[in-house]
């Protein structure tokens, strides 16, 4: 019933467009360039990490490399996930989380770094609501454990905006990321006929990732073993049970969906092998956080977009196999900034670059995809 | 009511309305593909009912998951699909239900054998 009030709404722009929509516009007009602003500077401020020289006239990009982590996970992928999920839950109000995400990105750029992770707790208080809301619409392991991953969101946005050392934080962010990724794919195992030792294993894994942050935030030596580990024996998990091996060997979209996922899961072991490395003194921190972050979540948002985007924005994109460039770019390019360096410390700015190039790409195969799906139904108009 | 039509492939909701209507429905609905399981919502065992009159088409449909997204895009191309068949005299309405909640019972024989059950 909610459905046919959406679709009054949108029927609405093609006639008079009332203030309360015109509204809805610019606040979405805004969102989609904070959002886009977030990536951009995360983008940016990685890459001054890694070593790319970038012309001193930039103002804003020492704070974007300070602020890099807190770009990537909590005002990109936080405001990404939370339209996503106010998209789902229909409240008004849960848009607050996306936007308030969003916003942190343009305080941190501007130097009010305080102003920034208190917007990021507030967005993660909202998240944590919104998930609440859905795990009372439908109680399953699912909704549940996305109320853990906005949790995870909200203690770790806590911690950083209490000044908590980065060794602290970062699990959380991760964990959030994880999380969420884990309970959507959780969703669609469904489909498949459980074995018995799955959910028990699935609650075991993910509690000891839960472990391992706070014993990360307790500084116990224990944490990266930990947390590394169960990073692997979830990987493991989803290529065990996730449905992408089944629908793998459909054709199309979901073959592609399904080939992003894969590879998103070898990369999910590979951190978690980097992070346990990493804890016993291995030079393998970079790995630890790119395979998960660029190899693992990238290859999910790589995976979705196409039908994210039009669930989300309204946006139709034309599928095709074009869509496989990026995607192997970005394999690609992850490979050379893991393993250049092994050989090089300077390769590790040549690979970061590359990651941003396979990102840049997809985005103008995004924007193809859109023109592509327009001019197509320009030509032959739907019967609506 | 029986089906019309011995060799239709089994289509799992009720379905109330033109005889002749039935068929096309229930092929517009195959075409709805969620991609996220490479199957028809028709096999996965989303569409609860379809009832047609003079004047609309009521669809009932729910998702896997409250959690879903991509609810408004799957009705959206049901809705696209639908209007390719009925006619433009009637309009439809998609309604999204939570009861019952979808369970595995709900798939079809060929989205088990696809999900290897």
């Amino acid at each position: 019933m909610e459905h046919r009030a959406h679709e009054r709404a949108r029927q609405g722009l093609h006639g008079l467009v009332s203030p309360r929509t015109a509204l809805r516009i610019a606040v979405r007009g805004v969102l989609t360039l904070a959002i886009a602003t977030s990536l951009v500077a995360g983008i940016a401020g990685g890459l001054l990490r890694a070593g790319v020289a970038w012309p001193a006239t930039v103002t804003w990009l020492p704070q974007a490399a300070l602020a890099h982590a807190q770009l990537m996970v909590c005002a990109f992928l936080g405001s990404v996930i939370g339209v996503e999920r106010a998209v789902a839950v229909k409240r008004r109000w849960a848009y607050a989380t996306p936007v308030a995400a969003a916003l942190s990105a343009v305080a941190a750029l501007s130097g009010a770094a305080a102003a920034a992770a208190w917007l990021q707790v507030a967005a993660a208080l909202v998240f944590v609501a919104v998930n609440a809301v859905l795990l009372s619409r439908q109680q399953a392991a699912h909704t549940a454990w996305l109320l853990a991953a906005a949790l995870a969101w909200l203690t770790g946005n806590t911690l950083h905006a209490r000044d908590a050392a980065a060794a602290a934080v970062v699990p959380w962010w991760f964990a959030f990321l994880v999380l969420t990724i884990v309970a959507e794919r959780l969703e669609m195992t469904r489909l498949m006929r459980r074995r018995r030792a799955a959910a028990p294993l699935l609650t075991l894994l993910l509690s000891a990732l839960l472990l391992a942050c706070v014993a990360g935030t307790l500084a116990l030596p224990i944490a990266g073993m930990l947390y590394g580990a169960a990073l692997t024996g979830l990987a493991a998990w989803l290529l065990a049970f996730d449905i992408a091996r089944r629908t793998v060997r459909a054709r199309g979209l979901p073959r592609y969906m399904a080939v992003c996922l894969l590879g998103g899961y070898a990369w999910l072991a590979v951190s978690g092998v980097a992070w346990w490395a990493t804890s016993l003194g291995a030079p393998a921190r970079d790995a630890a956080l790119h395979a998960l972050a660029l190899g693992f979540v990238f290859c999910m948002v790589l995976a979705h977009a196409p039908v994210i985007l039009p669930a989300v924005a309204g946006v139709k994109l034309q599928f095709g196999r074009v869509f496989y460039a990026p995607l192997a770019v970005l394999h690609g390019s992850l490979l050379m900034r893991l393993l250049l360096p092994v050989w090089d410390a300077r390769a590790l700015a040549l690979g970061a670059a590359a990651n941003a190039a396979a990102i840049a790409l997809f985005a103008v195969t995004v924007i193809a995809a859109a023109l592509a799906w327009h001019r197509r139904n320009a030509r032959a108009p739907s019967p609506r | 009511m029986p089906d019309p039509a011995p060799s239709a492939p089994e289509a799992s909701y009720p379905y109330s309305g033109p005889p002749a209507l039935r068929r096309p429905i229930e092929d517009a609905l195959r075409r709805v593909v969620d991609p996220e399981v490479a199957l028809s919502i028709v096999d996965v065992g989303l569409v609860y009912g379809v009832a047609v009159d003079d004047a609309r088409v009521h669809v009932r449909v729910t998702m896997t998951s409250a959690a879903c997204p991509v609810a408004d895009w799957i009705v959206d191309e049901l809705r696209a699909e639908l209007s390719r068949v009925v006619g433009p005299q009637r309009s439809i309405e998609a309604e999204l239900v939570w009861e019952p909640p979808w369970s595995t019972e709900r798939m079809s024989a060929r989205a088990k054998a696809f999900m290897g059950w």
